[in-house]
């Protein structure tokens, strides 16, 4: 019996031991980390590649050689409300699928953010009005960037939220051009959409701990979202008008998701 | 349907492995092999939480030894969030130094300390992990069982054994093996050497030897600790059931055996907050066989799983084989 009391007895000291306090008495105050999103498009339950057909729901397909689209106005709310945005000169980005690692997800690294434990992340497609009233000069490096990679009509009519290059295929015609520029219109037409999406898991930001927060895009949804559209139907070429941007853009909301947050 | 198909295929393999000594030599076990004291249990909690306890059913040999075995096992884990992203293809090596020493009569101790060899391929990259994994200490009582006495005329006799025993083992797992946080993201969370965690071990055995026929069952639970990473496999429940039989030839003795194991796992916690798809449960057939010659015992088994859900269906056991090598205490 000697053994199993010993053994028990050693039991119980790691059982003991390895109950370490988890107070939350650490103090984050000034503390800086950083946050790693990945994006990560994906059509349904598919990884995006270029050149791959995909089907609509209205029947249609479609093949892409470009995929790009901007996010901006990044901000995280910790778990006692807290919200931390990410400084405005810094917070626009263009998420580009050639961008894309061998995994196929385009990283955006988010520096000096407020050590907390995050719950919450929202953040906008395309540029919103505020931005745009800076005037071309206002938007710093980033213009540049953005006619650059073809995200700008004219600085008058502005950006496009997203740009979609590629061919469609329906019962009437086979390989059309299908080009998707959602944007606002200058002033005139609003299209800036903002979405808030919780983690599945708490962000856990410190100076050594870099979260990394897994974003699926589904971009089945910019068809098949709150509206289903055809391409048939006007939406081969969805440009300036005021419908169909205005369509595509709520549509937009419905393609992220944080499928996983990683800790460190 | 594939599966299926090879599980009949392995059904069909069992029943002729299991048949064949009968048919080429039909003749009673003499004498009858629960005189060896058949049973040793041993739980391979190994480094990576989807290697199972289950499999642990390590030997029909006797009681005490020491030996080595050599587990291999295949997987396919998915890396990435879709259902078309690449699949990472992992070989695990195992080289295990294992050892069930006797206390007293009815007290003895299973430890076992492996070396692990990991590797995995994605696309066409290979990454490789090795090193000492983790170890474990297991105490058994073993409590037989006895035939109840009806005479008068059987008094001086003694007590007739039954052929039935209990065992009930308390252990610990020490994390010998190293724990690399980076490898835990997204693909097979057991791709480690080790835990990083001491984890207690608590089981419940039964067994029967009769002449002809042996029944090996065990269950163990496994409580996880947390590691340094405030990382955490869920806690384990395992289970086997082996049946086996003997045919004693002049030199050798011949132990065939077929089973069925599996483990359920929970799912992992994090800084307090359990993860999602990090559960599953996996329930295996195991075949196999038992050569002892005089004090050495040679073992050989296969394992194929029947039916699994491991991690949200992103990691899949493919097989595993092991080979042991035993000398009799």
């Amino acid at each position: 019996m000697k053994i199993i009391k010993f053994t028990f007895a050693l039991l119980l000291c790691a059982t003991i031991s390895s109950c370490s306090s988890d107070d939350d008495t650490e103090n984050l105050t000034g503390k800086l980390g950083n946050i790693i999103i990945k994006f990560d498009n994906g059509v349904d339950d598919q990884d995006f590649i270029f050149g791959t057909s995909y089907n609509t729901s209205s029947g249609e397909s479609y093949k892409l050689e470009t995929l790009k689209y901007l996010i901006s106005n990044i901000r995280i709310k910790d778990n006692n409300g807290d919200t931390f945005m990410y400084p405005s000169e810094k917070n626009v980005f263009i998420i580009d699928e050639a961008d894309g690692n061998n995994a196929g997800e385009i990283w955006v690294t988010l520096n000096d953010i407020a050590a907390a434990n995050y719950t919450e992340i929202t953040f906008g497609i395309g540029i919103d009005q505020d931005r745009y009233a800076l005037g071309a000069d206002g938007q710093g490096d980033f213009l540049a960037k953005a006619e650059e990679e073809g995200m700008m009509w004219s600085w008058a009519t502005g950006f496009r939220f997203t740009r979609l290059d590629g061919t469609y295929s329906s019962d009437t015609v086979t390989d059309e051009a299908l080009n998707i520029h959602m944007g606002s219109v200058g002033t005139a037409v609003d299209n800036y959409r903002e979405v808030t999406l919780s983690l599945p898991n708490m962000a856990i930001v410190r100076e050594d701990k870099t979260p990394e927060l897994h974003v699926k895009a589904d971009i089945a949804k910019l068809f098949d979202g709150t509206t289903s559209v055809s391409f048939d139907e006007g939406y081969s070429q969805v440009h300036v008008d005021e419908t169909t941007t205005g369509v595509i853009a709520n549509n937009a909301m419905d393609m992220f998701m944080v499928h996983h947050v990683h800790n460190d | 349907m594939k599966d299926f198909q090879n599980i009949k295929k392995i059904g069909v393999l069992l029943i002729i492995l299991v048949l064949l000594p009968y048919i080429t030599q039909a003749r009673n076990i003499d004498p009858p092999f629960n005189e060896h004291e058949y049973f040793s249990f041993d739980c391979d909690l190994c480094s990576c939480s989807t290697s199972s306890g289950s499999f642990g059913f390590g030997t029909l040999g006797n009681a005490n030894f020491i030996g080595l075995r050599y587990i291999y096992q295949k997987f396919e884990s998915k890396k990435g969030i879709f259902e078309n992203s690449p699949i990472s293809k992992e070989t695990f090596n195992t080289y295990q130094l294992w050892a069930q020493i006797p206390i007293s009569n009815a007290l003895y101790i299973n430890v076992s300390l492996p070396y692990q060899d990991l590797s995995r391929k994605i696309d066409n990259s290979n990454e490789q992990i090795n090193g000492i994994g983790d170890s474990n200490l297991i105490g058994w009582y073993k409590l037989r069982l006895y035939k109840k006495q009806k005479d008068s005329a059987m008094v001086n006799m003694g007590r007739a054994a039954s052929g039935h025993a209990l065992q009930f083992g308390v252990g610990i797992k020490l994390p010998t093996g190293k724990f690399e946080e980076s490898l835990a993201d997204n693909v097979n969370p057991g791709f480690q050497i080790g835990t990083g965690s001491v984890d207690g071990i608590f089981s419940l055995g039964y067994n029967y030897g009769s002449n002809k026929l042996g029944i090996n069952t065990v269950m163990t639970y496994y409580v996880k600790g947390e590691n340094k990473n405030d990382y955490q496999f869920g806690n384990q429940f395992s289970y086997s059931a082996n049946f086996y039989t003997a045919f004693p030839r002049e030199k050798v003795n011949i132990m065939p055996f077929v089973g069925l194991s599996g483990d359920i796992y929970n799912k992992i916690t994090q800084y307090g907050e359990t993860l999602n798809d990090t559960d599953g449960s996996i329930t295996n057939a195991t075949l196999g066989t038992e050569f002892a010659f005089s004090k050495c015992i040679l073992g050989i088994n296969y394992t194929l799983p029947v039916n699994q859900d491991l991690f949200g269906g992103n990691v899949e056991s493919k097989n595993r084989f092991s080979l042991y090598i035993n000398y009799a205490l």
